[in-house]
């Protein structure tokens, strides 16, 4: 399953991208994308991690199941 | 459609390993069934080879087969291994809709699924609240994760989750 998304990019950060897909470095904007998105999430795993500690808090203390 | 009801589960390798680790599987057996993937039952296995002789614990091992177009997709997104897309896989097939998994990737693969996740902290403090285990009991539990478990949390967000419970059990600071 995938999603489509609609987002607005600064003309830098387009244009940057633009130029790393015709060099190569991507197949195309999607794959770039979802690559960069990929890093993003992987390197913000400790706050994730630490949000998830706090949903299972709340869940553990407060939950009804 | 998943169930809302947590009366069934699917388990990720690292709720089953840190719980063996802590002498604390018993927190499951309030679950009518804990379903666990081939692929995971093999990984705690090989961790922790007695861990599902813990009586009172209804365990399910379950084939599953190959991973769907949407577990795959989300699997593919957020790098899982193998056990995790089972187990997202198995949630999807038997309609279960609460995973146990400590993994911050397998949670978020969950969420994009609809499925509700929650960790060893989270099964720990539920104990307490169920009654399946005394508050007390609890806390010594999560202040002994550090050296009895490899499950990893930060100290200081360690020392956070232990005040938050002992608040709400109205235990006060030590």
């Amino acid at each position: 399953m995938s999603h489509l998304i609609q987002a607005e990019v600064p003309e830098r950060l387009w244009l940057q991208a633009q130029n790393l897909v015709e060099q190569g470095w991507a197949s195309n904007l999607q794959e770039l994308v979802n690559e960069s998105l990929r890093r993003y999430l992987e390197s913000h795993q400790d706050v994730l991690a630490e949000q998830f500690i706090q949903e299972d808090v709340n869940w553990g203390l407060h939950g009804k199941d | 459609m998943a169930r809302t009801d947590a009366a069934l589960v699917v388990a990720d390798a690292g709720p089953l390993i840190h719980l063996d680790e802590l002498d604390a599987l018993d927190v499951l057996s309030g679950y009518t069934e804990v379903r666990v993937p081939e692929a995971v039952w093999r990984e705690v296995q090989q961790h922790r080879p007695g861990a599902f002789g813990q009586t009172g614990v209804q365990w399910v091992r379950v084939t599953v087969g190959v991973p769907s177009p949407r577990v795959q997709a989300v699997g593919g997104l957020f790098t899982l291994h193998r056990g995790e897309q089972e187990a997202l896989t198995l949630c999807l097939q038997d309609g279960i809709s609460l995973l146990l998994t400590d993994d911050t990737a397998a949670r978020l693969a969950a969420n994009s699924l609809k499925l509700t996740a929650h960790g060893t902290l989270g099964l720990l403090l539920r104990a307490g609240r169920t009654g399946a285990r005394t508050p007390a009991q609890v806390l010594a539990l999560l202040e002994e994760i550090p050296v009895r478990s490899t499950l990893h949390v930060r100290p200081s967000l360690l020392v956070q989750v232990i005040q938050q419970a002992r608040a709400a059990w109205g235990l006060g600071d030590e």
